[in-house]
């Protein structure tokens, strides 16, 4: 175990604190069930301007997963302290892992639909911290970051389904949602709603396509990878399903999206499991098939089906976190989980080797397990329920690899290959490490034998999918038919399957490393180097460096902005009215104007150019003039002369150093052109625009009333400039003045290095 | 009088944005006056109302009566003076530039933001290529 760089070891009493949590809760939920106190509901006004209450509902379903919660919890906190003993990370773990199942119980007793948001992202939070709990190793990292991305974007997901689910229900609390909803009809805004939460539960419970993060999260430690990873958060989205099926349980795409993902997801974690040597990843690839298994059971109508997932819920809680304790154990003991450096371990780890029997003949389903029982109740809803063969195919897949892998790691490591790991001194580890998986491996016998004692339950969880209304029967089946028949040829497979796992090892991997390439995970991996490269191309598209793409991203997006805005107010603008004929000067002064700047495109010379570009300015005073402007004429006159006048001193400098023709260029740049014309043309019309709408006199109006008797002036112009509006041009004057300090400096740098140039000289 | 006046405003502004597009930093300047030129048009156009008549009080008389709005003419009478500012303090800078960078030349400027030497990384700015005194002064 590799030893992190902060953090303290915790003492004994300390521990047992902290493992009187989920103990307690345990015990909670225990005495709650034994007094059929169900269900319970509780509500607390929380923002109240928005109608969000933290409203909590505890019914069977929830009850089943608080009960795995806080049993798995209570297993996992007393395995830590073992596992973990003496490690200086422990006491980050204990919190993270206490906060996780504060979330987790939070996720599955909200009754509304942005707490239970609210608490599913904490655990997406937490089992980042989790999985990237040895943040010293890259793998690790990288692992963590690939459980955080697609659970955060499937969150994300969800909180947009949410929404639109709760807009159309127009609630959002799940039990008054699970009313309204089927009595809604099927419109595109509850599809949107359904097919977005689909994808934050497939993203939460490793559905295909979303199934390659589940494995590689495998570097959190054994624990974590317990609790997280096979027993409680993965089941959420299987809950979440679960929770919502009564809505959406009677729509065909509903169905077909569950049973085909599910399928899928159970026949290729399967085929995937085959692929792996590491102990853990083969359980983890069974996990993902497992949550398949559940997914397509969701799927499916009837009560046999939602009394499967009840059941499929608890038994792989049941075999599963055993056997990821049996993994942990090996590791600890051994130093490895690679199933080739494993052998005969039974003689050094007894304990570990019984508790791996019996999870494994659960999760093999072998009579007088629970896993048994199970499997009776899954091929018994599925020859009631109508499944289409793939369905069925992958389930005989899923059952036959399940005994395989069962085999794998409770009697391949433990009795078979003898000397193979005879160099390392395999030792069993403390108490804390060998109690709690046989505790959990021995209910699951238990409950195999009498299983009457989690009937109430599993019937209490089947209720919250479909109404039940007889009394259901887990038992012992002894009738001869399809059930039967059906075990028989999963065992038989599964045997072959165990028999033959190197040689098909082989063979798949081979196989399957062919098609790495199209995979999923590959995907991801392009999609993340491919953000670094996209914002790198869309930066240097917006900052090129080069000043006439700014000033064309500029002009372009004004225009466009504009464009769009007269766009949408088109059918309020009236034609503009022509108006009478503009007089000799006015006709003479425009066409100036425009000969000044047509003539100014086509000037080498940059005198020249100047000089055309001066017809502009005097052609506009001009026009001023005549339209009864004589003031802003005047000024227009004055500075263009003075812009004239320094722009040529500007040119003479420039001679010295023999720029006074423009750089080569092309003659025409079209593109450049169409741009300039663009803009031209949503300038001319917005002008044309703003002369048809109504006309606002009330600020000229004031003006001409009040600049008389209140400023003394007869000239408005002036008065408006130098009276009314006195700040403004205080504010010209001083911008003036600026651009003259500003520029001093500058000339004075050119002077200072020429006097500097000339006494080199 | 309006349809005038856009045909003018579209060919001032045209040209200007077609001169400030151009890779020559002196038809870049002269194409921003020429901008603003059109810019001031454009708001004199679009508050062009009443007559041709200055907009002065006559004698005898308290109102202002018959005469041109007097209220575009005062906004394009200041901006004509800032338009006036920034054109000559950009000459200036232009000639600045042409002094310090030794080229007038738009696409060749590329001190601040040098070209990327790597496909993903933002270009790093080398010791040489931010010369702190202006290059005629390191002698």
């Amino acid at each position: 175990m590799a030893q992190a760089n902060t953090g303290q070891g915790i003492g004994r009493v300390e521990r047992l604190l902290f493992t009187a949590l989920p103990l307690s809760a345990l015990c909670l939920v225990l005495w709650k069930l034994a007094r059929l106190e169900l269900p319970l509901s509780a509500s607390l006004s929380w923002v109240p301007a928005l109608g969000i209450d933290l409203a909590f509902h505890i019914d069977g379903l929830s009850a089943l997963m608080l009960l795995m919660i806080s049993a798995v919890g209570t297993a996992v906190f007393l395995y830590a302290g073992g596992y973990m003993a003496g490690h200086s990370g422990q006491r980050r773990l204990f919190v993270l892992l206490s906060l996780f199942m504060l979330a987790m119980i939070g996720t599955v007793t909200a009754d509304h639909l942005l707490v239970l948001f609210l608490f599913w992202e904490a655990t997406s939070v937490l089992s980042f911290l989790l999985v990237g709990f040895d943040y010293h190793k890259s793998g690790s990292r990288r692992s963590a970051q690939q459980a955080l991305l697609i659970t955060g974007a499937g969150g994300l997901a969800l909180l947009a389904g949410f929404l639109l689910l709760g807009q159309a229900a127009g609630t959002y609390r799940i039990r008054e949602i699970i009313e309204v909803v089927p009595q809604l009809e099927q419109g595109g805004r509850l599809t949107a709603a359904l097919l977005l939460i689909l994808v934050g539960a497939f993203t939460k419970s490793a559905q295909f396509p979303f199934h390659f993060w589940l494995p590689n999260a495998m570097a959190a430690p054994t624990p974590v990878s317990a609790y997280l990873h096979s027993a409680t958060m993965v089941k959420l989205g299987v809950y979440l399903l679960a929770r919502l099926d009564p809505a959406f349980g009677e729509w065909p795409l509903w169905e077909l999206l569950l049973k085909g993902a599910g399928s899928i997801t159970a026949a290729w974690g399967m085929i995937l499991a085959l692929r792996e040597r590491d102990l853990k990843r083969i359980l983890a690839w069974s996990t993902v098939a497992t949550l398949g298994t559940l997914v397509t059971l969701v799927g499916m109508r009837g009560e046999g089906a939602s009394v499967a997932v009840g059941s499929l819920l608890l038994a792989h809680a049941l075999y599963k976190a055993p056997l990821f304790f049996v993994a942990g154990n090996i590791d600890h003991g051994t130093g490895t989980r690679v199933i080739d450096r494993l052998g005969n371990l039974r003689h050094s780890m007894p304990w570990t080797a019984a508790v791996a029997l019996l999870a494994g003949a659960s999760m093999a389903g072998m009579p007088l397990s629970f896993g048994y029982i199970v499997k009776d109740v899954i091929v018994e809803a599925k020859s009631a329920g109508e499944v289409f063969a793939f369905a069925k195919a992958a389930n005989t897949i899923f059952g036959a690899v399940a005994v395989a892998v069962a085999g794998v790691a409770a009697v391949r490591v433990f009795w078979r290959h003898p000397g193979v790991n005879e160099s390392c001194e395999a030792r069993e580890g403390s108490l804390s490490m060998i109690l709690p998986p046989l505790a959990l491996a021995l209910s699951g016998i238990t409950l195999g034998v009498f299983p009457f004692f989690a009937q109430g339950l599993i019937a209490g969880a089947a209720g919250a999918m479909v109404p039940v209304p007889r009394e259901i029967l887990l038992g012992i089946t002894l009738e001869f038919g399809p059930t039967l028949a059906s075990l028989a040829l999963s065992y038989a497979i599964g045997l072959g399957v165990y028999i033959s796992w190197d040689w098909l090892h082989e063979r798949f991997d081979a196989a399957v490393q062919r098609i790495d390439r199209l995979g999923m995970a590959a995907h991801f991996e392009r999609l993340l180097r491919g953000i670094p490269r996209a914002a790198a191309a869309s930066t240097r598209f917006v900052q090129s460096g080069s000043l006439p793409a700014y000033v064309a991203l500029a002009i372009g997006t004004l225009s466009l902005l504009l464009a769009l805005v007269m766009a949408l107010g088109w059918s309020s603008f009236a034609v503009p009215a022509l108006g009478g004929i503009p007089g000799p000067a006015v006709l003479g002064a425009c066409a100036l104007i425009a000969a000044g700047a047509l003539a100014s495109l086509f000037q080498k010379d940059r005198l020249a150019l100047l000089l055309s570009a001066g017809l502009v300015g005097y052609g506009s005073g001009v026009l001023f003039l005549f339209s009864g402007a004589p003031d802003v004429a005047y000024t227009q006159f004055t500075v263009e002369t003075v812009f004239v006048i320094v722009a040529a001193s500007i040119l003479l400098v420039l001679r010295r150093s023999g720029r006074l023709s423009s750089l080569p260029e092309a003659r025409w740049r079209p593109a450049a052109l169409a741009l300039a014309a663009a803009f031209g043309a949503v300038i001319m019309l917005l002008l044309f625009v703003a002369s048809t709408g109504p006309f606002d006199p009330a600020l000229s109006d004031y003006f001409s009333e009040t600049s008389l008797p209140q400023a003394f002036g007869r000239n408005v112009v002036n008065v408006i400039l130098v009276d009314f509006r006195a700040l403004d041009t205080l504010g010209e004057i001083t911008v003036v003045l600026l651009s003259f300090l500003a520029a001093l400096p500058l000339l004075a740098l050119r002077r200072a290095g020429r006097e500097r140039k000339a006494e080199a000289e | 009088m309006i349809p005038l006046l856009a045909l003018t405003v579209f060919v001032t502004v045209t040209a200007g944005v077609y001169l400030a597009l151009s890779r020559d930093l002196f038809r870049c300047v002269v194409g921003l006056a020429m901008l603003g030129a059109g810019a001031n048009l454009a708001l004199y156009a679009a508050g062009a109302k009443g007559s041709a008549r200055p907009a002065v009080i006559q004698k005898g008389a308290e109102v202002l009566a018959d005469a041109a709005n007097p209220l575009p003419q005062a906004l394009v009478l200041t901006a004509i003076v800032i338009g006036f500012a920034l054109v000559c303090f950009a000459l200036v800078l232009l000639l600045r530039v042409m002094q310090y960078a030794g080229s007038d030349d738009a696409d060749r400027l590329r001190l601040a933001e040098p070209r990327p030497d790597d496909p993903l990384k933002p270009p790093s700015h080398s010791a040489d290529c931010l010369p702190v005194y202006p290059r005629e002064d390191r002698s």
